[in-house]
C-alpha cells in the first residue's frame, strides 16, 4: 500500500494568498512565499499552488516590507518557491496549452494541474501525457452536487455548470492520460464541515489513478474520514492550514494516531 | 481609488482587502458574521479549551496575558480572572512611549485584578537606535513595539513553561477580514513575522543584518545581544512547550466601546483627557503616543489613510456612527501632522526636514501624485460629491 499523502493547497488570487469560501468569497491571508517557507518546515508531503486570479492584477508592491512581493507572474512565483521547497510542487491555473505546461514545469513545478483546458479539449491531456509523462499531469475537477445526488463538473471558477457527470468525466480524464485527479467540492469549499464523502467515494471507485480530496476541512478528523470513508490516496487542505501554529505537523500527527499510514 | 461601500477603507489599505459584488470590503463582511454567531457556544468552547491548560496542581500560572495596560488588556484580564477564574501572568513590553495616563493604567492592573505583572523594559539606547533604523528602513519607527509585543510574552511562555497565551482581538481579522470569525485563527509565527514585523526579523537590525539588506548606512552598532527581547522563540521550543495563543475576539462578541465603558466603571480604567491630533477616540493606544501619532501619520503617507479611518470604520460597523459622520472624521483628522513628532525628533535626534524627506520615500505611487505646484495630492472619497 502506498503511503497516504497530506497536501497543502495554496490559492493565489491577484498574487496574494487567499482563503476561499464557496468559490465566491476570498480573504487575503498574505504572501505566498512566506507560507511556503513555513509549510516546508512543517513537513507537508506536497504543495499544490493554484493561480485563481481574475483580473491579472499583480500590483501589490510595497517598499515597507521585507518579503518578496514583487513577483509579477505566477511562473515567477513557482520558480522562486521551487528553489526553496523540499517537497513536490504542483502548479495550476490558466494552463491552456502544451507551452503553458512546459512553462510551469521548466519554472520548477513537478506537476501541473489542468482544469478548464481539459474540459474544452481533452487532447491537451493526451498530448501532455505523451510529451511530459502522465505522472506530471493532474486533472483538477470542481464538482457541484445536483438535486438528484449526482455531481456535475463546473467550470469558470465553479460558476458554470458543464452538465457533465463527474464520475464519467474522471474516467475520461484517466483514459486520456491523467496521472491524478484533484477533486474539489464547490459546495464544501471553505465550509469547515468536511469533505463531500459520497462525491470522492464515487470517483475513487470509478478510476484507478490516485484521487486527491479537496474542499471542506475544518477538523483533522476530516482527513481521516477522507481516507477511510472516501478511500482517497491523498488529502488536501487549503484554508485550515493557515489558522494554527505548526498546523501540518498536528494534522499529520493526528492522522498517524488514527491509524493512517503516512510519510 | 476605490473605497468600501459600507465603511471607509480604501483599496490601498495596509491590511489587504477583498471586495464583494456590492463593493463591500472583507473587513465589513467578517464583522457582519458577529450577528450570526452563537456566542454562548463560543464562550463554552473557550471554557473547554482553557480547562485543559489550567495548572493541574496549582504549581504554575494558568496562562499569559500580554498587556499594554489599555482597554483591551483590562477587559482580557477581567475575562480570564473573573469570568474564568484563571491565574494569569501579565506580561508587558514597555516601549518607552507611554502617555502618562497609559502608564497609570498599566500600574492599575495589579491593583484591581489581584494578579502578578511582569514588565519588560528594554534599554532606551537600544530603543532609540531601533526607532531610527526602522523609520528609515521601513517607514515605521514602531517596529520595535510590534516585534517586542509579539515576542516577549511568547519568550516568557517558553521560559516559564506556560503554554496558553490569551490575546485580545486579532487586529487584521477585525480591520480587514484577513480571516473569518469562523476560522478560530490562533497565533502563528508566520502571521507575526509577515504582518506584525513586516517580514523583518531581529537579526535584520544588527550591523551585519543591515549590511545583508544592502542598507549598511543605517547601522547603529547593534549586535545580537542588544536584541534578545525581539527574538521569537525557536519552533522546537514552541512545540516542546506546546505554546498556543488564542484570540479572545474569536470567543466573545467584541465591542470596544462597551468593553471600555465596563472597565472604566468597574476597574478604574482611565481614558485620555487630552484628545489626539489624529483621531477622535480617546480610549485607544494610550500605551504609545506615537502609535496614534507619527507612526499613524506614516500610514497616511504610505497608503493615504489614517487612524480616523480605522476608528470611524470600526464605529460604523458597530452601528454607532453613520458613514457621513465617519467621512467628516476622516476629513478632519487623516491628513494632520501630529505634535508628538517633536518629542520623537528630540528623542532620536533628527531634524524635521530629514523626517519629511524619509517619509516621501514611502509614498505609494498608486495613492499619491504631485500636482503642478509640486504638492502631494491624492483622491479622496468625498471628491465625487463635489
Amino acid at each position: 500500500m502506498l503511503k497516504k499523502r497530506l497536501i497543502a493547497c495554496l490559492l493565489l488570487k491577484d498574487g496574494q494568498l487567499v482563503e476561499s469560501i464557496g468559490f465566491s468569497r476570498f480573504l487575503v491571508v498574505g504572501n505566498a512565499i512566506m507560507a511556503v517557507k513555513h509549510f516546508n518546515a512543517w513537513g507537508v508531503d506536497e504543495i499544490i499552488f493554484l493561480d485563481i486570479n481574475r483580473e491579472k492584477n499583480y500590483d501589490f508592491e510595497r517598499n515597507d516590507v521585507y518579503y518578496d512581493n514583487t513577483l509579477k507572474e505566477f511562473a515567477e512565483v513557482i520558480r522562486y518557491v521551487s528553489k526553496s521547497s523540499f517537497v513536490p510542487i504542483t502548479a495550476g491555473g490558466g494552463i491552456r496549452s502544451l507551452d503553458d505546461i512546459r512553462k510551469y514545469l521548466s519554472a520548477g513545478a513537478d506537476k501541473v494541474s489542468i482544469n478548464s483546458a481539459a474540459i474544452e479539449n481533452l487532447q491537451i491531456i493526451t498530448e501532455g501525457a505523451k510529451r511530459f509523462g502522465k505522472q506530471c499531469l493532474v486533472v483538477s475537477v470542481d464538482a457541484k452536487k445536483m438535486p438528484d445526488g449526482t455531481h456535475h463538473v463546473m467550470k469558470n471558477f465553479g460558476k458554470e455548470d458543464t452538465g457533465m457527470n463527474v464520475v464519467e468525466w474522471a474516467k475520461k480524464a484517466e483514459e486520456a492520460g491523467a496521472g491524478e485527479i484533484f477533486l474539489t467540492s464547490v459546495d464544501m469549499d471553505g465550509s469547515l464541515q468536511g469533505y463531500d464523502i459520497p462525491l470522492i467515494k464515487s470517483v475513487v471507485e470509478a478510476v484507478n489513478i490516485p484521487v486527491i480530496a479537496s474542499g471542506g476541512v475544518g477538523d483533522w478528523n476530516h482527513l481521516v474520514e477522507g481516507i477511510e470513508l472516501g478511500g482517497v490516496a491523498a488529502v488536501s487542505v487549503g484554508n485550515k492550514f493557515h489558522f494554527t501554529e505548526h498546523s501540518t505537523m498536528h494534522a499529520k500527527k493526528y492522522m498517524k494516531e488514527h491509524g493512517i499510514d503516512t510519510r | 481609488m476605490k473605497w468600501c461601500a459600507k465603511c471607509l477603507y480604501p483599496e490601498s489599505s495596509a491590511v489587504k482587502l477583498s471586495f464583494d459584488e456590492k463593493g463591500v470590503c472583507s473587513g465589513c463582511s467578517v464583522n457582519e458574521q458577529k450577528a450570526e454567531i452563537d456566542w454562548d457556544k463560543r464562550a463554552e468552547m473557550l471554557k473547554e479549551i482553557v480547562e485543559t491548560y489550567r495548572s493541574k496542581d496549582g504549581s504554575n500560572y494558568d496562562c499569559i496575558i500580554p498587556v499594554s495596560g489599555g482597554k483591551d488588556s483590562h477587559y482580557q484580564t477581567y475575562y480570564m480572572t473573573k469570568k474564568l477564574g484563571l491565574k494569569p501572568l501579565l506580561v508587558t513590553y514597555h516601549g518607552n512611549n507611554y502617555l502618562e495616563v497609559g502608564e497609570e493604567n498599566l500600574k492599575n492592573m495589579r491593583n484591581v485584578f489581584d494578579v502578578d505583572h511582569m514588565i519588560f523594559s528594554p534599554s532606551v539606547e537600544v530603543l532609540k537606535k531601533l526607532n531610527r533604523i526602522c523609520f528609515k528602513l521601513m517607514g515605521d519607527m514602531n517596529w520595535h513595539a510590534h516585534a517586542g509585543i509579539f515576542s516577549t510574552p511568547v519568550q516568557v511562555a517558553v521560559k516559564f513553561n506556560i503554554p496558553l497565551i490569551i490575546w485580545g482581538e486579532h487586529g487584521r481579522l477585525d480591520l480587514g477580514g484577513q480571516y473569518s470569525l469562523n476560522d478560530l485563527v490562533e497565533m502563528t509565527a508566520r502571521d507575526i513575522l509577515e504582518h506584525c514585523k513586516r517580514g523583518y526579523d531581529w537579526d535584520s537590525m544588527t550591523d551585519e543584518g543591515l549590511k545583508k539588506l544592502g542598507r549598511p548606512e543605517l547601522s547603529e552598532g547593534l549586535t545580537a545581544r542588544d536584541l534578545f527581547c525581539y527574538k521569537y522563540p525557536d519552533m522546537r521550543d514552541i512545540a516542546r512547550v506546546g505554546v498556543r495563543g488564542l484570540y479572545l475576539g474569536n470567543y466573545i462578541s467584541w465591542d470596544a466601546n462597551k468593553q471600555t465603558k465596563f472597565v472604566i466603571d468597574n476597574y478604574n480604567f482611565k481614558i485620555s483627557e487630552q484628545s489626539f491630533d489624529r483621531t477622535y477616540r480617546k480610549m485607544s493606544n494610550l500605551d504609545d503616543m506615537h502609535e496614534n501619532g507619527i507612526h499613524d501619520y506614516l500610514k497616511y503617507i504610505k497608503f493615504g489613510y489614517g487612524r480616523a479611518t480605522d476608528h470611524a470604520s470600526k464605529d460604523i460597523r458597530l452601528g454607532i456612527m453613520t458613514r457621513e459622520e465617519g467621512i467628516e472624521m476622516v476629513k478632519k483628522y487623516d491628513h494632520v501632522k501630529p505634535r508628538d513628532l517633536y518629542r520623537w525628533l528630540e528623542y532620536v535626534g533628527m531634524k524635521e526636514e530629514e523626517f519629511d524627506r524619509v517619509c516621501d520615500t514611502f509614498r505609494d505611487p498608486k495613492v499619491w501624485r504631485k500636482n503642478d505646484k509640486g504638492e502631494w495630492e491624492k483622491d479622496n472619497m468625498w471628491d465625487d460629491k463635489k
